[in-house]
């Protein structure tokens, strides 16, 4: 099968186009055309059948959807029946939704930024920042052509390859040291933050826990409307008032 | 640092910005959109690294407690961060960082919205073409595809725009009386809980939450016991 460099290109715009009616399918569509280009030739009937399909409803995690992309269009050269081939995308969106989500937004981003934090704390600077952002694209490149190489060779079969991966794993082990990325990088930040008080650390630290202890009491008790945007504007807001008309 | 001709310095707040906006969402998902990111090479842009790095670092903050699943919507802080540290830039760090993220959230805020925006633009242009999409056609996948990323590519720069206007307006009409010294400790604290609230969501009930106690108390004692920070 040819096209498989130009689709792990496009996989990295796979949500360019996203909407409320097809979500990343037309992204996929996209990323999927190089390698369905062979099927013109020999059944341009196929094609103009898999390109339809290739863009139809799908959401995933996006540096994920190297599986239901490579998975379908083996399925396509194939001649696994179209049925088949929907049921699968819509099989597949869950659980790579889930598993993506898990191990990337909830995970392993938040552990890079909250090392990032820690490292310019400790005066790491840009040159720490850009090693983070490094090292996070070339996992996220490794994971990309992972997925595609695994669904192009798995097709049909690409839920038991997804299960007997390194992903489910990573998953569960990334939790530990997220938590405590994050744990640690809380206090250290907001001590550095509150440095050009250090006349008056004091004073800081006590407005800075009130506004913080308001902040989680809006959240507790004031629902969802009260997010932390809209508290941290509220109270801009009064202390700029505060200071401007108080006596 | 950089020293160059303020239309010069806007066009590269801009571009960069764009880029930032893009990233968030549509290509390449690098994490150029994380505030803390863009914020440092916002102020590397404008010669002011730490300016960069302190805004970026609270904003940054904020956006840990967002989770971008499916189809939910969120504040945008990659381009606020921008038009943020363009406006702390100018002062000094006890009062630029407040008045910074305060400039910040209210373009997050903003952007949010146009993200909606975004996505109803797209389904508006799929339902044009759907007749095309299943009949196969390959040329409406493409049209769909680069003119979604143009739309977004647009949004973004409009954003950056919009923060860099605000910064200008802050920097020729806001007097630095009127910016109270304490209005960085209150974004910092209510930056904190945004965090704190992100983290401890996302720790779920198992294991992780007693991680993220451990990191907690090591923080502290870092803090306290070894006097690391300051």
């Amino acid at each position: 099968m040819k096209g498989r460099g130009r689709a792990l290109l496009r996989l990295f715009a796979v949500q360019g186009a996203w909407s409320y009616e097809r979500m990343i399918g037309v992204g996929m569509g996209y990323a999927g055309q190089p390698l369905l280009d062979d099927l013109e030739a020999g059944d341009p009937a196929r094609h103009r059948e898999a390109t339809a399909r290739s863009a139809e409803f799908f959401n995933c995690h996006p540096y994920l959807a190297g599986l239901a992309l490579g998975a379908s269009a083996r399925a396509e050269h194939d001649g696994v029946p179209g049925a088949h081939i929907q049921r699968l995308r819509t099989a597949l969106c869950s659980p790579l939704g889930a598993l993506g989500d898990q191990f990337f937004w909830a995970g392993l981003v938040p552990m890079l930024m909250a090392l990032a934090l820690i490292g310019v704390v400790f005066g790491g600077g840009g040159w720490w920042l850009g090693l983070i952002v490094v090292v996070y694209n070339v996992v996220r490149i490794l994971v990309t052509r992972w997925a595609l190489l695994t669904g192009l060779n798995t097709g049909m079969q690409v839920g038991s390859a997804i299960s007997s991966s390194w992903l489910p794993r990573a998953v569960s082990r990334i939790s530990a040291p997220a938590g405590f990325a994050m744990g640690l990088a809380l206090p250290v930040t907001g001590i550095w933050l509150l440095t050009p008080w250090v006349s008056a650390i004091g004073d800081a630290l006590l407005v800075t826990a009130a506004s913080a202890g308001l902040a989680l009491a809006a959240r507790r008790w004031g629902g969802p409307r009260w997010s932390s945007l809209r508290v941290g504007l509220l109270l801009a807001v009064l202390t700029l008032l505060w200071t401007r008309f108080a006596p | 640092m950089m020293h160059m001709p303020l239309p010069l310095l806007f066009a590269a707040l801009l571009l960069w910005g764009t880029i930032v906006g893009l990233d968030l969402v549509s290509v390449p998902q690098g994490l150029l959109a994380r505030p803390l990111v863009a914020g440092s090479v916002a102020g590397w842009l404008v010669g002011d690294v730490e300016a960069g790095l302190r805004v970026g670092a609270v904003l940054e903050l904020f956006a840990l407690d967002v989770l971008p699943v499916g189809a939910s919507r969120y504040p945008e802080y990659g381009p606020a961060s921008v038009g943020a540290v363009a406006a702390a830039a100018f002062l000094p760090p006890a009062l630029g960082t407040g008045l910074g993220v305060l400039l910040g959230l209210v373009v997050a805020i903003v952007a949010e919205r146009t993200l909606d925006w975004l996505r109803h633009a797209n389904a508006r242009h799929v339902h044009r073409l759907t007749g095309d999409l299943e009949a196969g056609s390959w040329s409406a996948i493409r049209r769909l595809q680069w003119a979604g990323l143009g739309r977004d590519a647009a949004r973004s720069a409009g954003i950056t725009a919009f923060g860099l206007a605000l910064a200008f307006v802050f920097m020729h009409w806001v007097r630095l009386v009127w910016v109270p010294p304490l209005l960085t400790p209150v974004l910092v604290g209510v930056a904190l809980a945004a965090a704190f609230t992100g983290a401890f969501r996302t720790a779920g009930h198992g294991r992780r939450r007693a991680w993220l106690g451990v990191g907690l108390a090591t923080g502290v004692l870092a803090i306290v016991g070894l006097g690391v920070v300051g």
